[in-house]
């Protein structure tokens, strides 16, 4: 939009009155940029917004979406509160959950151990020391029952972050509901299944990109047909903005990997609008407040059009861009830990204001430690606060009109944009994780932002400014030692109380599915349902499909 | 000088790399030669890749919370392939109160989470270079800032019963000194000799008392030049003479937390 010529005349008495005052106090910084570093200017005005308003931003519920993917958001029902909890054994967990729920929580989300999210039971060799250290421990159903003992699955949206095992972890969890009387398509959640961030950022990938790829639209396959209202996917930048990615590297990579999942289950003879609408996303909320309210309406606004003009998909729920949102657990200090809970406030209001679908909010020791129950407590307060009391909520997308929002949501949208031209490229993402692309810039960025900060050019209140003397521990959250042999021995228990004959019938189907690329789900859900384990399942899958070393 | 070599290691089964990654960069832009062996790594393939590369030093990194069962791994591994020289250093998130099992274990040092990337590679050097820094000997002397060597003396002699060794005048420093032995160690009175010295500022602000303690050692040079290299804030940054003959610097009692302390290098002819 242009100004008024009156409009013109008190602008241009400002920037001279900017010159004459910059002269007695010079501003702090020669320039200012976001983390992205897109440029920011010393004021925003009508001239940033688009002559095309309407178009651009549209409706909440409308396409593109930038508003919001309802038309009311919050006014009818608040963000789902999901606090992302597990350690130590299933009843422990379970001890947890129950606990959340009660406490007001609405949704629940499976932290698991890295063994289980790697596919090795908790005897493997290879799991040694890191069993129920992350995450809760889970080798067979059997501890899958003990989770969700007394929570209705009918009743609790379950998110669960498993990648290479998705499939195995899912078909426990249609196993503990059947055993519940709960049918499958009854079951409510999400899997994250998102290999393609694994490889590049977070580490818990198993067998190499193709096939990892197959596994994952034989989910989407299988889902559409039995579980209608899961979530089959959850497409995660979080993990890429925590590697040290800047927002604009983080909406980039995340969609692009999204097109990656779309075209295989295309190409798996999958229709767009029978799958899309089952996609969700999962962003970080990070530091910098208006980039990070910005980045999730361009994101939003980017997937619609992407799905609606490149793949050409009818159905609106395709275009719509559903989001889990969690605060950014590496900007969390060590140092006064308390600090922690003033910056996940602002990072879990810029993702409200951004319009999240649900939301996890860290605790204040994690960069220490698993939660204690009293900082899980406080982190799930956050977000109530948010909620009841700020009034940030009441209306759909405040923020929206904001000359300096919208330009940095625009400009988000460019830039990421231009990443999506460079990935493209190469011939898409997962030619781009296979030469290391994304792994490079996002490690470039992360040593720039370490730098930044060693020299002081960042600021990190209490970590290299405003230090005290202190102690750094309170009272952190111990896994007990004693419980990787309890768990050893459970399971050994199940491997011998359970039939073998049948395991090993139910394993050998999900070979010959693997081998004839048939869907594995059915072999899969079977063989759980056999007690068959979580490590003897993905051993399978390892020795048709090999295991994937990073370069 | 050839080289630093540095194996960056990630035990178990954490997928965390950023801080290792990180860390690997800044060691190389100090001149280290850096092999990093990505995730997953056993114990054993990190001492058998610690011994292929030739490295002189391995880092470990863990964020998840299995530090205390694989870092000793390593340094067993390390003992086993007969290269237990090759000490090994550890961060990532650990608990400060996991730290002193992880030393005791053989683990040379835990940088904890905040640590920055120079910090690291300072110590690396020294370990490296040997230079790490030796125990002070014992405490050479204790100075005590008096109006008059004269008239203090009767309460050391006669009330405490100690014996007057010596007096002297360090003229650099412009004060006398007289020196009583106790033990292996040693109280010094100190008189200003005139309106310049420190003794004489010091008496002004604070009256007499305990001035500062002086720590042997038999680094001088090299502690120095290491403080130098650390930042860490010196009076003096060079070796002083002080009495006896002995090689002298002061600290800044900034450094030190507000105690004064003397480093003191015996002289040559003692």
């Amino acid at each position: 939009m242009t100004l008024s010529s009156n409009g013109q005349h008190f602008k241009q008495e400002w920037e001279k009155n900017v010159e004459k005052t910059m002269q007695r106090f010079p501003e702090r910084r020669r320039s200012f940029h976001t983390s992205s570093d897109i440029p920011v200017d010393r004021l925003y005005t009508p001239e940033s917004l688009s002559e095309d308003y309407i178009n651009q931003i549209g409706f909440p519920g409308q396409y593109p979406y930038t508003r919001g993917i309802q038309p009311t958001m919050f006014r009818s029902r608040y963000w789902t509160m999901r606090q992302y909890a597990g350690f130590g054994s299933a009843e422990e967990t379970n001890e947890r959950f129950r606990y959340l729920l009660k406490q007001g929580q609405t949704g629940l989300s499976v932290a698991f151990d890295l063994p289980t999210q790697i596919g090795y039971d908790s005897d493997d060799p290879m799991a040694e020391g890191e069993v129920g250290k992350v995450g809760v421990a889970i080798d067979s159903l059997k501890d899958m029952e003990q989770l969700f003992h007394e929570i209705p699955l009918d009743q609790v949206s379950t998110s669960m972050t498993i990648n290479a095992p998705a499939g195995i972890l899912l078909a426990m969890y249609i196993a503990v509901g059947e055993k519940q009387g709960v049918p499958r398509e009854k079951l409510t959640g999400t899997i994250q299944n998102d290999i393609l961030k694994e490889y590049i950022a977070r580490g818990t990938y198993i067998y190499p990109p193709k096939p990892s790829m197959r596994l994952i639209t034989d989910i989407f396959a299988y889902c559409q047909e039995h579980l209608p209202k899961f979530n089959t996917i959850s497409i995660s930048g979080y993990h890429i903005r925590e590697a040290g990615s800047t927002a604009v590297q983080e909406v980039a990579f995340t969609i692009a990997n999204g097109m990656a999942y779309v075209d295989a289950a295309i190409e798996a003879g999958l229709k767009v609008d029978q799958f899309a609408p089952r996609l969700a996303f999962f962003f970080n909320a990070h530091n910098q407040f208006f980039e990070e309210a910005a980045k999730f309406r361009a994101a939003r606004r980017m997937w619609a059009k992407i799905m609606k003009e490149h793949y050409k998909a009818e159905d609106p729920k395709s275009w719509k861009m559903r989001f889990h949102t969690q605060t950014g657990g590496s900007t969390l200090t060590a140092q006064q830990p308390d600090n922690n809970i003033v910056r996940v406030t602002m990072q879990a209001l810029a993702a409200v204001l951004g319009g999240t679908q649900s939301l996890h909010t860290n605790s204040r020791d994690e960069a220490l430690a698993l939660p204690t129950e009293d900082s899980a407590r406080i982190a799930l307060r956050t977000q109530q606060i948010i909620a009841n009391e700020s009034g940030v909520a009441d209306t759909v997308d405040p923020l929206a009109g904001s000359y300096y929002v919208e330009s940095l949501t625009d400009q988000i949208e460019k830039e990421a944009g231009a990443y999506l031209e460079r990935i493209s490229e190469f011939g898409g993402a997962v030619q781009a994780v296979e030469e290391g692309y994304m792994q490079r810039e996002i490690h470039q960025a992360a040593y720039e932002a370490q730098k930044r900060m060693e020299s002081k050019e960042d600021i990190v209140v209490g970590m290299n400014e405003y230090q005290v003397d202190e102690e750094i521990h309170a009272d952190l959250l111990k896994v007990d030692e004693a419980l990787e042999k309890g768990q050893i021995e459970k399971t050994k228990q199940v491997r011998e109380q359970r039939n073998q004959e049948i395991v090993d019938r139910c394993l050998q189907e999900l070979r010959n599915a693997a081998a004839k690329q048939d869907n594995v789900m059915p072999p899969i859900v079977r063989a759980v349902q056999a007690y068959a384990t979580v490590g003897e399942i993905a051993n399978v899958l390892r020795e048709e499909f090999g295991e994937y070393t990073a370069m | 000088m050839k080289p630093i070599r540095v194996l960056i290691a990630k035990p178990g089964l954490d997928g965390h790399d950023r801080g290792a990654l990180i860390i690997a960069q800044a060691l190389r832009d100090h001149g280290m030669e850096v092999i990093y062996t990505g995730l997953r790594q056993s114990a054993v393939q990190i001492a058998r890749a610690a011994v292929q590369e030739d490295v002189d030093v391995v880092g470990l990194s863990s964020l998840s919370g299995a530090h205390k069962s694989l870092f000793p791994k390593v340094v067993e591994a390390l003992k086993k392939e007969g290269a237990d020289d090759i000490p090994v250093i550890g961060g990532g998130v650990i608990p400060a109160e996991d730290i002193p099992y992880l030393e005791g274990k053989g683990v040379h040092k835990i940088f904890t989470s905040g640590s920055p990337t120079d910090a690291i590679a300072v110590y690396i050097k020294q370990l490296i270079h040997q230079e790490t820094i030796s125990t002070p000997k014992k405490i050479a002397h204790i100075g005590i800032a008096v109006e008059s060597i004269d008239a203090a003396l009767p309460f050391y002699q006669h009330t405490l019963g100690m014996e007057l060794e010596a007096v002297e005048d360090v003229e650099s420093e412009h004060v006398r000194a007289a020196f009583l032995r106790i033990g292996e160690t040693k109280l010094e009175l100190l008189e200003p000799l005139n309106e310049t010295s420190a003794i004489a500022s010091f008496l002004e602000k604070r009256g007499s008392g305990i001035h500062h303690i002086a720590l042997e050692v038999d680094d001088l040079h090299k502690r120095l030049q290491q403080y130098k290299e650390q930042g860490i804030r010196m009076i003096h940054d060079e070796p002083k003479t002080g009495a006896h003959q002995a090689d002298i610097a002061f600290m800044h009692p900034k450094a030190s937390g507000g105690v004064l302390y003397e480093l003191w290098q015996p002289g040559k002819g003692e």
